[in-house]
């Protein structure tokens, strides 16, 4: 297949899907089909995108046949490929879930063009090769998230998508700024000659490149939640039904770090020795300060919530130790971490479901009634807290190792500890939903709740099992992966494959 | 805002907005203009007809679209039929004292069918070129110029894409709020 048709496919066809949905008006069950054959195709050209990066090397198309420096450039490495292939089977999943865990109403005004249009930005930001673009992507993504998390309108929804967007705004202000001064140091927005020029020794503006550098950890730092600014995730992201914050939480916010790793990488080169200590300093008080801020809630969600943010400083990790192996930690985390989320977060959904609340308080008994759906659970959360042999043990044990050989033994503790914590908060989840007798409940389950029948249970369960069964994959046979992760570490760090791609077509 | 003379003025107006707007859209190629301001100018011309008349009106005047038809007797040929129909919905002229009933269809045009068509002529404008093996939204033109408008290529596709998408986006806010 070309590659000028294969990079633009993971953006034509959310894009075309949701027109279509547009078009059928509010038939919801003709547009979740729709959806359902988008996610199928998206998942597919996710794939073929993959397999032709690790067999060929990075390659990249022109939009417009505009040349380099002109033009928007869409690249696709390893490092991309790989987080734009967990989305898709992350989508998928959510899609599986939506059809029976989201109320007929939310799906008639609009759940899923905003989800295909979540996609094609989610596919935009890992494709583009150009800054500005870039920028624009996230604003794609921002906007249906804000819709997303919005649809319905409920009270808890608007005060926590208020939270989500102002917050939002400010960082995409401060990116805009960065990419203007960018713009006037270097005089170009295509990442690959941007990544040569600052590579060139002399160059008069690079004193100005570290102040630049700042506006983007700043803005993506508040996307990705990362330490003194993560205080909206956990305020909005628990708000909206499970089919939507699934999604969100599951992936946007790596969307987010998977930026950030790109552009320090590739552009922000020239003063690592003041920032990579930053990164360091930051990433560990983003772990201790997630786990210490799941411990003290006790809200099935909102726990989850708060793990987001403890896994965003491993990932973060990986960036500041910056060596091949710690950066190839970072990837398989980035792409472990896409999958169990949002398998708890489904996992969430189906006890809430089933036993109508997220409250750890009013729960309980779960391991009686469903004891497959606490199998799920346990294996899902035992990865996100890094047991062996499972998938969050592999990248830990990535990170740890990089950690040890660059010899910040700190960070590495910080680490091991707060894996300790998410193993302490994740047993806290299962002694109080899972295993302690239900507490008599004061109010009676209201008559209106939807009923569980068994063809509905059995669709609730799917995606959690087809997720569940993609993260023993890569625990069990991780090997292809890990060695995937390296790949990609190699095309980050050694930037010349990537600036070849764009350059000389 | 209901007076005589606004909507008046309105009625005379809003052609000149339509045609204003449509050739800034064509013009926007080389010179400032293009399908976003285009669709901001359109919907102007709909924006003024709402606060003359109220959304209710605009949207049943411009927004929809009522055909008429009648089940053909035997004693009608299919030219005689065809002739009645278009007559019906063209010049808006139904004998009723003939032994046929006429029904009709209501089609209303929401303004979100205007934003995903335009969507979709945006991203086919740029589709056309990958089935000639080149990149993503590489342009083609016609090799000749058309009198008025100028020269045609996928780039008017596009524009006349975000044209319609800018004009269902104001219109669904319109018609939203004036609601309210």
């Amino acid at each position: 297949m070309s590659h000028n048709l294969l990079l633009v496919l993971p953006l034509l066809l959310p894009l075309l899907g949701a027109v279509a949905c547009l078009l059928v008006g509010q038939r919801a069950k003709v547009q979740a089909i729709l959806a359902g054959v988008v996610q199928a195709a998206w998942l597919a050209s996710a794939s073929v995108i993959l397999y032709e990066v690790s067999q060929n090397g990075i390659f990249a198309t022109r939009i417009g046949n505009w040349p380099a420096p002109f033009g928007i450039t869409f690249v696709a490495d390893l490092f991309g490929a790989l987080i734009l292939t967990s989305a898709a089977v992350v989508g998928l999943a959510v899609w599986l879930f939506s059809l029976q865990g989201l109320d007929f109403e939310r799906k008639r005004i609009g759940y899923y063009p905003l989800l295909l249009l979540l996609q094609m930005g989610v596919s935009g930001a890992c494709l583009t090769g150009d800054i500005f673009n870039l920028y624009v992507w996230f604003e794609v993504l921002l906007i249906c998230c804000f819709a997303l998390l919005s649809l319905g309108g409920t009270r808890a929804q608007l005060e926590g998508t208020l939270k989500y967007v102002t917050i939002n705004l400010i960082a995409s202000g401060l990116l805009l700024t960065g990419i203007g001064v960018i713009y006037s140091l270097f005089g170009s927005l295509n990442m690959a000659v941007l990544a040569q020029q600052v590579r060139q020794h002399g160059h008069q503006s690079m004193p100005l490149l570290s102040l630049t550098s700042i506006f983007f950890l700043t803005g993506f730092g508040i996307k990705s939640a990362i330490f003194p600014l993560f205080f909206w995730l956990p305020a909005s992201y628990h708000t909206p039904p499970i089919a939507i914050s699934a999604f969100i939480a599951g992936l946007i916010s790596k969307v987010g770090i998977y930026t950030l790793i790109r552009l320090f990488t590739l552009l922000f080169v020239s003063d690592l020795d003041f920032m990579l200590p930053l990164l360091l300093v930051l990433s560990g008080l983003t772990m201790v300060v997630g786990v210490v801020g799941a411990a003290a809630q006790t809200d099935f969600r909102k726990i989850l919530s708060f793990h987001i943010i403890s896994q965003i400083g491993y990932m973060l990790m990986g960036l500041a130790i910056y060596t091949p192996l710690a950066l190839a930690g970072s990837v398989f985390f980035i792409v472990h971490n896409i999958l169990v989320k949002t398998n708890l977060f489904l996992v969430s959904g189906v006890v809430a479901r089933l036993h109508h609340s997220f409250s750890l308080k009013k729960l309980g008994e779960v391991y009686c009634r469903q004891p497959m759906l606490a199998l799920l659970f346990l294996v899902s959360a035992l990865a996100l807290a890094g047991m062996p042999p499972l998938s969050g043990f592999w990248g830990k044990f990535m990170l740890a190792k990089g950690g040890f050989e660059a010899g910040n033994y700190t960070i590495v503790g910080v680490s091991l500890f707060v894996s300790l914590a998410t193993l302490f908060s994740m047993t806290k989840i299962w002694n109080e939903v899972f295993w302690k007798n239900k507490p008599a409940s004061e109010l009676p389950i209201p008559e209106s709740a939807p009923k569980a029948t068994v063809p509905t249970v059995w669709l609730l369960y799917t995606p959690v099992v087809l997720l569940f069964i993609a993260i023993l994959f890569i625990s069990v046979y991780a090997e292809p992966l890990i060695g995937l992760a390296q790949q990609a570490a190699n095309q980050l760090l050694y930037t010349k494959a990537y600036t070849d791609a764009v350059l000389n077509q | 805002m209901k007076t005589i003379i606004f909507s008046t003025a309105i009625r005379l107006l809003t052609p000149v907005f339509l045609l204003f707007s449509v050739y800034i859209l064509f013009r926007g190629h080389n010179h400032p203009g293009g399908g976003f301001i285009g669709g901001l100018i359109c919907s102007i011309a709909f924006v003024f007809h709402v606060l003359a008349h109220g959304p209710g009106v605009t949207s049943r005047v411009f927004f929809s679209v009522v055909l008429y038809y009648y089940s053909r007797p035997k004693s009608h040929s299919y030219t005689r039929y065809a002739l009645r129909v278009l007559r019906a919905n063209f010049r808006n002229k139904r004998d009723t004292d003939e032994p046929h009933k006429w029904s009709f269809v209501f089609l209303r045009i929401r303004p979100l069918y205007l934003v995903a068509t335009g969507l979709l002529l945006a991203a086919s404008s740029g589709i056309v070129s990958l089935l000639g093996q080149k990149p993503f939204m590489t342009s083609y033109w016609l090799k000749f110029e058309l009198p008025v408008i100028g020269s045609i290529g996928t780039p008017s596709l596009f524009d006349l894409g975000v044209y319609l998408l800018v004009l269902g986006v104001v219109l669904q806010f319109i018609f939203i709020m004036s609601k309210e």
